[in-house]
């Protein structure tokens, strides 16, 4: 059976990893359409073991004091770029900013309803980081994505609770982007490689309607994906190069303040 | 008896809601078991996903779910089934559609790979249901890592 599944593999998983998906699909596997996003924790577990990078010089301020203003859309992925920022700012062991951070996740889940479901993972993000624990809070801002996406999901609003994850994964980018490309390394450069990821979140964002899927924002950051896909995934299935970190920073970068934008 | 369309529709929309709540229990019969599938790993350092893929299959099809996984980190993904009886099987396999089960195990209703990507990337896992007294069996997969 592991030699029919590998041989079968062999012929269709080296087409899904390219564009277009699975165009020869065997008629016994099927494929499961659900992608779970890693969490960020799972990269910067990675970095740990790379190395420590200078991350206080990666804090973007302005997000901790940053309001909910404008349209839903823009709330969530902005929600999402904060929520990353806290992760930055717990690697920069900076408590004070995680502490801002933590108040602006409530203020901003507020603003998108689902405080509620937050209140608990903010207050423990002010208190780990007040004690130092940054493992805790790292755990912590892991928990507060899931339950904003749960809460959301349960809200009828997937498709907002989707924006807020593609927020986080792009601040998370030009962070990593920042931090590879100050000390190049061929296996932090290679934390970039997520086609399946870029392709989830280009899909999600496919599949808004109406109002939502005209936005700029989401036009702009649809056709920043696309731009990224080809950096981040070549199609050699070659190495990243340090070039290519450049161009993913100044993409994933240009998003962000996009989505910062009012 | 006279059926009414109001009350037809009540009926279908109160089946489907039960059919859907029995599903949802299924795959959490089979997620229960992928959980405690895990537990071991959690003492190890393991750092446990809370959402989770799932879903039934007849014996003997297998299914795919692909994943992004990061080199530097270690992945445990654990498979169980909410039929006791049944016997399911878990294995990883790379881009290139190569075998990259670092370890595995078969413990009836449960199954675990573990696997240390050699390359950041996509990641693909093929889960089958291999016997069962049931027509479908539901399957639950978790994963974690350190």
């Amino acid at each position: 059976m592991k030699t029919a599944i590998s041989l079968l593999l062999a012929t269709t998983v080296a087409s899904l990893a390219l564009d277009p998906p699975a165009p020869v699909m065997p008629s016994q596997a099927r494929f499961v359409d659900k992608v779970v996003v890693p969490v960020p924790s799972e990269i910067f577990a990675v970095l740990d073991k790379l190395g420590r990078p200078k991350w206080a010089g990666l804090i973007n301020h302005e997000l901790a004091s940053a309001k909910p203003t404008g349209e839903s859309t823009r709330i969530a992925f902005t929600l999402g770029t904060i929520i990353a920022e806290g992760f930055i700012a717990v690697e920069a062991e900076d408590a004070d900013e995680v502490r801002n951070l933590g108040r602006s996740i409530l203020t901003f889940s507020n603003a998108l309803g689902v405080r509620k479901a937050v209140v608990r993972r903010a207050n423990s993000i002010v208190e780990f980081a007040d004690k130092k624990q940054w493992q805790r809070v790292r755990q912590e801002l892991d928990g507060a994505l899931t339950d904003v996406r749960d809460a959301m999901v349960e809200l009828n609003s997937e498709s907002l609770a989707n924006l807020v994850s593609i927020g986080g994964w792009l601040r998370g980018t030009e962070a990593l982007c920042s931090v590879v490309g100050a000390d190049f390394e061929r296996d932090g450069a290679d934390l970039l490689r997520q086609p399946l990821i870029i392709d989830h979140f280009a899909a999600q964002l496919d599949s808004l309607r109406g109002r939502q899927r005209l936005a700029e924002l989401v036009v702009q950051i649809r056709k920043g994906l696309a731009d990224l896909k080809p950096i981040v995934a070549p199609a050699d299935n070659g190495r990243i190069t340090q070039t290519a970190v450049r161009q993913a920073g100044e993409i994933s970068r240009s998003l962000v303040q996009a989505i910062q934008r009012k | 008896m006279k059926i009414t369309m109001k009350s037809f529709t009540s009926f279908i929309v109160a089946l489907a809601l039960l059919m859907t709540a029995t599903a949802a229990n299924w795959v959490d019969a089979a997620r229960a078991r992928a959980t405690a599938a895990a537990e071991p790993y959690v003492k190890q350092g393991f750092l446990v996903r809370q959402e989770f893929w799932g879903g039934s299959l007849p014996a003997g099809q297998p299914t795919v779910v692909r994943q992004q996984l990061f080199k530097g980190n270690t992945y445990w993904f654990w498979l169980g089934s909410d039929e006791p009886k049944a016997t399911v099987s878990i294995h990883v396999y790379d881009e290139d559609g190569k075998l990259c089960d670092a370890e595995s195990w078969q413990k009836g209703a449960a199954a675990g790979v573990k696997v240390s990507p050699k390359r950041t990337g996509t990641y693909y896992f093929a889960l089958s249901v291999e016997s069962s007294p049931k027509k479908r069996t539901s399957w639950a997969l978790a994963y974690g890592f350190k």
